[in-house]
């Protein structure tokens, strides 16, 4: 397209990247740092899955078993499943919307630092001395237990995560809403961008709720405040209503852009535009609105009243009404559609159908009649692999390998990238299946060791070797997408033939984006395939 | 819309230099914390601090400076400072959430948690300082509208007195009060009223420190460009939430807090 070629965003010097205010280079750090912790969050699964492989306590202590799951689902929650959307949407959002930049660059900048401040928090408690024990969720009184390790730790690189999602989402919604190029409507905006907006929304409503929280954790314990102390007025219950008005709109903060990505490779590998697309952005308000209104579902037996467990169980299941009009839609538009079935496709498919396993058992879980029978067992877990573990992983995997190109200019192994995924589905659902079963069973989670009942001894080692499988396939894939930065064969600018505004520019991308901030007609449409075969006929 | 096409320059990559102290410096703060309470080390503490501060200082300088001599702001600082506000509601809210919790659960021992000291003057007289705080700044805006700029730095002045005014007088309250016994660590009652006015007390304080920057712009005629009208409308806004929300906070901690 442009008359004179640049040279791509990323061949920069070092002061260039450190100091960088470049979204392209931000959105890669992003990912960059959520892969690492996604992998160390991984190896310690792994760890976690060995003990449990045989009844007993053989590899490590249950000291060093709670070690294990809290660096797990801290790593996993926050490094992995909201920050890796720090990467797309800094990297996506500007391209999508025709712009240079976001609104605020150097803001941008200082989101990214303020992670990884956090994360060197989070390291800090890898050293003797300085380990946090009191899983993801914090809960008092355990928290404020000298044995649950430092609480200042846990609340403060939450307050730090904090500070850079609060400030990342700000910057991307007004960028969102006020720097889109002339043409790039509010109604023909990606729909990804539609998913990441209301992503943002909910970390700007939800975000604060948990930095309160937390708050009063730190006060109560090392300025004796009498939040959650019963016997000065306080009430446990406080801090799990507060964390869970933020950590169940999480949830759709992780998966909202999740759905995104997928309704972008699915509408471009079956060239048609995304079946009842309105109905897909009100499925998507209406699931971060209705997202406010569950909260209660995580504390069935916490001893509410009846009557709010029942009213919270109907929004519950009724979550399940727009999060269902976005699967049948995905499913109508691959009908009569030319599909092709490429790597991120691939993925996508697998998305899709894991999360339908996980969607499915979510609606009796949100019955309290139900609930209450599985609570806190491996059921519960299994539940949320599927849709959070799964379902988001094979989407920002599927989005990983569909941006490869414009991210680096080459192409991944194709071949490669087919086995790992096999394997990663086969792995994947070894494991995960098999613990719905032994949840049923009554196998409660969190406990590092189980009765030798022969049929769980049996469940647990096929459940040992799936996750195996399943990290071979996530290594083998990732080794597929580093070493094809070296040795990939060089991308066209639209291997996908896409009109979305990111694969109209050159891949990889120039520093500045566009020579000239486009002006999009009226014929044009980021779904409207012929649009772009017109083009390439004019030319 | 397309202003941000001035400033990036085609080909070139863009970089900034003030982010990364800024963050540092932002690091230190949690670090600061840990090393006095959880390591128990007050020498480290006082040194990351000590370098934190320096560090959040010059980063936020440097950062002022680059955003008058060039940048891409493009007066999109109303709509974030609304965002923003809007995720202050939410965090004032989760210590509404606790008061009101432990207000309604323990009504019955609560009037026996209530100190002789309480009474309403004090938040009556704080209460019609903000009032007319919130009013100067109301004036130096449309001064400042006017191009009268001088005089718009007067009333920002004027500000700046009474909002300091009210935080003299509300930590003299507070004094007062803990002296008597009535401590954050009391009951539910002190703790509700502490840390409501307190986070509430904090937020003046960061008011009152972006007003000397505004006070600055203002002399130095940098409030004239776009990027600082920005600002001062937006810091303007910022101290209205700040009034509108001490209604909210001193008819809670005083008023419900201490009727029987």
């Amino acid at each position: 397209m442009a008359a004179v070629s640049y040279k791509p965003y990323f061949s920069a010097g070092l002061k260039e990247w450190i100091f960088t205010t470049d979204h392209k280079k931000i959105g890669i750090m992003y990912g960059v740092t959520s892969l690492i912790f996604f992998l160390v969050a991984g190896l310690s699964a792994l760890a976690i899955r060995l003990e449990l492989y045989q009844p007993g306590l053989q590899y490590m202590s249950e000291d060093a078993y709670n070690k294990a799951l809290t660096i797990h689902g801290v790593l996993m929650q926050f490094w992995w499943a909201v920050a890796i959307w720090g990467s797309f949407g800094n990297y996506l959002l500007p391209l999508m919307i025709g712009a240079r930049d976001v609104a605020f660059p150097r803001l941008n900048a200082l989101s990214y630092w303020f992670f990884f401040a956090a994360s060197v928090l989070a390291l800090i408690t890898l050293l003797p001395g300085n380990h946090i024990r009191m899983l993801w969720t914090g809960y008092p009184p355990f928290s404020l237990n000298d044995n649950a390790g430092p609480v200042a730790f846990y609340a403060l690189i939450i307050h730090m995560l904090g500070a850079s999602s609060l400030a990342s989402a700000i910057n991307l919604v007004v960028t969102n809403l006020t720097m889109r190029a002339p043409g790039v409507t509010l109604k023909k905006m990606n729909l990804f961008l539609h998913s990441f907006l209301a992503m943002n929304v909910i970390q700007i409503l939800g975000v604060p709720a948990l930095a309160g929280a937390v708050t009063m954790l730190l006060m109560d314990k090392y300025f004796q405040t009498a939040f959650f102390d019963p016997t000065r007025g306080g009430d446990p219950l406080l801090y799990q209503n507060l964390f869970w008005f933020y950590s169940h709109p999480v949830v759709y903060v992780m998966i909202l852009p999740a759905f995104g990505l997928i309704s972008e490779m699915i509408a471009v590998f079956s060239r048609r535009e995304i079946f009842g697309r309105t109905s897909m952005i009100i499925a998507i308000w209406g699931i971060a609105i209705l997202g406010f209104m569950v909260w209660i579902h995580h504390l069935f037996t916490s001893g509410v009243p009846d009557w709010i467990r029942i009213l919270f169980s109907y929004t519950t299941v009724l979550i399940g009404v727009p999060t269902g009009i976005k699967i049948f839609n995905w499913v109508f538009t691959l009908y009569k559609g030319s599909v092709r079935f490429t790597t991120p496709m691939l993925y996508t498919l697998s998305s899709i159908f894991m999360f339908l396993i996980g969607g499915l058992t979510g609606i009796p879980l949100g019955l309290p009649a139900f609930d209450i029978g599985v609570h806190d067992s491996h059921f519960v877990v299994a539940h949320f692999h599927y849709v959070l573990g799964m379902a988001l992983t094979l989407a920002v995997f599927g989005g990983f390998h569909y941006w490869y190109p414009k991210f680096t200019g080459r192409m991944y192994n194709e071949l490669w990238a087919k086995i790992a995924l096999v394997l990663v589905m086969i792995g994947s659902n070894l494991f995960y299946f098999l613990q719905f079963i032994v949840g049923l069973e009554g196998m409660p989670r969190r406990y590092a060791d189980y009765p030798a009942i022969e049929s769980w001894i049996r469940l647990h080692e096929l459940q040992t070797i799936g996750s195996m499988i399943l990290g071979f396939g996530v290594i083998l894939a990732i080794a597929n997408l580093v070493f094809s930065t070296k040795i990939g064969k060089k991308a066209e600018d639209n291997p996908w033939q896409s009109p979305s505004l990111e694969w109209l520019i050159p891949s990889p991308p120039p520093p500045h984006n566009f020579d000239k901030i486009p002006h999009m007609p009226e014929d044009w449409d980021p779904y409207h395939y012929e649009w772009l075969e017109k083009q390439h006929k004019k030319h | 819309m397309a202003q941000h096409e001035v400033h990036h320059h085609l080909g070139e990559h863009e970089y900034s230099y003030w982010p990364l102290p800024v963050g540092i410096a932002v690091l230190l703060v949690p670090l600061t914390f840990i090393a006095l309470m959880v390591w128990q080390n007050p020498m480290l503490a006082i040194l990351f601090g000590g370098v934190s501060l320096v560090l959040f200082v010059l980063g936020i300088a440097g950062w002022i400076r680059e955003f008058f001599s060039k940048g891409h702001e493009e007066g999109l600082g109303m709509p974030a400072m609304m965002f923003f506000i809007v995720s202050e509601v939410v965090i004032f809210g989760t210590m509404f959430a606790g008061f009101y919790m432990a207000r309604a659960t323990h009504a019955e021992v609560w009037p026996q948690w209530v100190p002789k000291d309480m009474n309403l003057t004090i938040p009556l007289i704080l209460t019609f300082i903000l009032w007319a705080s919130s009013a100067t700044i109301a004036i130096a805006e449309k001064l400042f509208d006017t191009g009268r700029n001088i005089l718009s730095a007067i009333f920002v002045l004027l500000t700046i007195a009474l909002g300091s005014a009210f935080t003299v007088i509300h930590v003299m309250e507070w004094l007062h009060l803990w002296h008597g016994g009535f401590t954050l660590s009391s009951n539910m009652y002190g703790t509700g009223f502490y840390m409501l006015t307190g986070i509430h007390t904090s937020h003046i304080i960061v008011g009152l420190l972006t007003m000397l920057v505004a006070i600055y712009l203002l002399l130095s005629g940098k409030a004239g460009e776009h990027k600082g009208h920005t600002y001062i409308k937006a810091i303007t806004l910022y101290w209205h939430f700040v009034d509108i929300m001490w209604l909210l906070v001193a008819s809670s901690a005083y008023l419900i807090g201490s009727l029987a």
